[in-house]
């Protein structure tokens, strides 16, 4: 990597797209690396987020996801945009970090529960739209409140799937598991959301 | 005297000390038997292997008690043995599956899980009597199997 | 309804199926309400979730995300370039002599006060897994100790066998 300094202002990188950037950056232009992480900052943060469900920890693995991508801008090729290649690091990123976490505790019966399977196949199916009459905002944050609730695994393969855009096989391949298993934590997933998303539906016409 | 020699025995006069502490000799098992048992999981109330027989009563009930989707169990096989203090024993439990049982430190149990000869992972713990020590995964077609070990009556 | 069949549904809807299952799948929904219902349920699960994740902004000044960022990167180029003479390792360099009777006599204290505290403790758990993940659960009351694997089967879901187990 070539020596880190910088050539040019921040106000020249600002006009420049993603990858006139990257290429600036490869050579050492670090205030080009910092327009870029300026740009794409609270997409990374807000996935990392999403994932981890703690500030902290979303602050942390983001920044790790900024340097890692700094020493693998060669490996840009553009075949996708910046902010989609940025995204799949800080997957990587917390997955990793949700895999050392899992191996560290035994987890609750609820959590094994999740993951072995079974109750979705007693959850009545929701008939009534839980989500018709709410302000799009408003929507997020019960679906945000709802996947707080979800163990990581069946979080990730959900926002893989739904936030991503990943078919299964990607999604087998980024979490380091089999299709079949993929497929039973995305369902268990979406069935647990329908549950949660009606059970807020039920609080909000109560009250 | 130098340091190097104050220092080599101050060791060797731990080493001793914590050799007489740390082997006591009721920590030296006596033979231990055992019962290990196959079991396999499925939603289906009977087997396609007219092998397979109804698993004990006391364990269904403890894993049916266990919040998995699997409505039945089945015993694939059941095999007691006896597995004495410097002994590792195998005992194969189906034509993929096999365990290694071994007394380990400090009164607690060894296995091995062994599958299509591939060790697969250990656990070591106490295995008190009347507790179960399960070890379990998914199996094709969405069903899964369990090993079970408990100390035999 | 069996789980196999929910997962169909659910591959319906991905667009995970090749052609002639999707028509297999809406000839079983042409007659089947359950199924239907169930359609309908993880068909407006997806709707709610199109919306997108909320918008975050990060909770830190640019300046100061970056500064931590810059100063990690400026780190590792400076340990990658320079040998570190400040450090444990070169510490330990010059301290090898006694390196092995005092860690030698370290590593026994541990030793010995690791074991006299696990011989008070009722049960203790090491599990070791050589392969794929594992999940251990205890329940005290139930006397039961058990320790989920992904492995074999997980792992006998190859995507040649995916059909199979679809499309039985």
């Amino acid at each position: 990597m070539a020596s880190v300094e910088p050539s040019k202002t921040a106000s020249a990188s600002a006009v420049l797209d993603d990858m006139a950037l990257v290429q600036a950056a490869r050579q050492g232009d670090m205030a080009a690396f910092e327009e870029l992480v300026a740009r794409h900052r609270d997409k990374i943060y807000a996935r990392a987020y999403s994932m981890m469900r703690s500030e902290q920890d979303a602050l942390d693995l983001s920044q790790e996801a900024w340097v890692r991508a700094w020493q693998r801008l060669d490996q840009f090729q553009g075949e996708s945009s910046f902010a989609t290649w940025m995204t799949r690091i800080v997957i990587n990123v917390c997955l990793d970090a949700l895999r050392r976490q899992q191996h560290r505790r035994a987890e609750s019966l609820e959590e094994l529960e999740e993951e072995a399977g079974g109750v979705e196949r007693f959850m009545p199916v929701v008939t009534v739209n839980p989500t018709a009459g709410l302000e799009r905002e408003e929507l997020r944050t019960r679906i945000d409140a709802a996947l707080a609730k979800l163990s990581w695994a069946h979080r990730t393969a959900l926002i893989l799937h739904s936030f991503e855009g990943m078919d299964y096989k990607q999604i087998g391949q980024a979490m380091g598991c089999s299709l079949g298993t993929v497929m039973s934590r995305l369902f268990y997933a979406r069935r647990k959301l329908a549950a949660l998303l009606a059970d807020l539906k039920e609080e909000r016409t109560e009250s | 005297m130098n340091a190097r020699g104050i220092l080599l025995k101050c060791l060797a006069c731990v080493a001793v000390g914590g050799l007489a502490l740390t082997s006591p000799a009721g920590l030296r098992a006596a033979d231990l038997k055992l019962e290990a048992q196959l079991i396999w999981g499925t939603n289906e109330s009977r087997s396609p292997n007219p092998k397979h027989k109804a698993v004990q009563a006391e364990i269904a009930k403890r894993l049916k008690d266990l919040p998995f989707k699997w409505s039945h169990y089945f015993e694939v096989n059941r095999q007691r043995f006896t597995v004495s203090a410097a002994e590792t024993k195998r005992v194969q439990m189906s034509d993929e599956c096999e365990i290694t049982v071994r007394q380990a430190e400090d009164g607690q149990v060894e296995l091995v899980l062994i599958g299509k000869g591939r060790r697969v992972g250990k656990v070591v713990q106490r295995l008190p009597r009347h507790e179960l020590l399960v070890l379990g995964g998914n199996a094709p077609n969405f069903t899964a199997w369990f090993v079970v070990l408990r100390q035999a009556d | 309804m069996k789980f196999e069949s929910q997962l169909q549904l659910q591959a319906y809807l991905d667009g995970e199926m090749p052609e002639a299952q999707r028509r297999e799948v809406e000839a079983w929904l042409a007659w089947d309400p359950e199924a239907r219902a169930l359609l309908n349920e993880l068909r407006q699960t997806d709707a709610a979730l199109a919306v997108g994740d909320c918008d975050l902004k990060l909770p830190e000044s640019r300046e100061f995300y970056w500064s931590k960022i810059q100063r990690e990167i400026r780190r590792l180029e400076t340990a990658d370039s320079v040998p570190d003479r400040s450090g444990v390792w070169h510490w330990l360099t010059l301290w090898r002599r006694w390196l092995v009777p005092v860690g030698g006599l370290a590593i026994l204290t541990v030793a010995l006060i690791w074991g006299a505290w696990f011989s008070g403790r009722p049960n203790s758990l090491e599990v070791v897994l050589t392969s794929g993940n594992g999940t251990t659960y205890r329940d005290q009351a139930r006397g039961m100790t058990l320790v989920w694997l992904s492995f074999p089967a997980e792992n006998r879901f190859p995507e040649d066998e995916l059909d199979a187990l679809l499309f039985y």
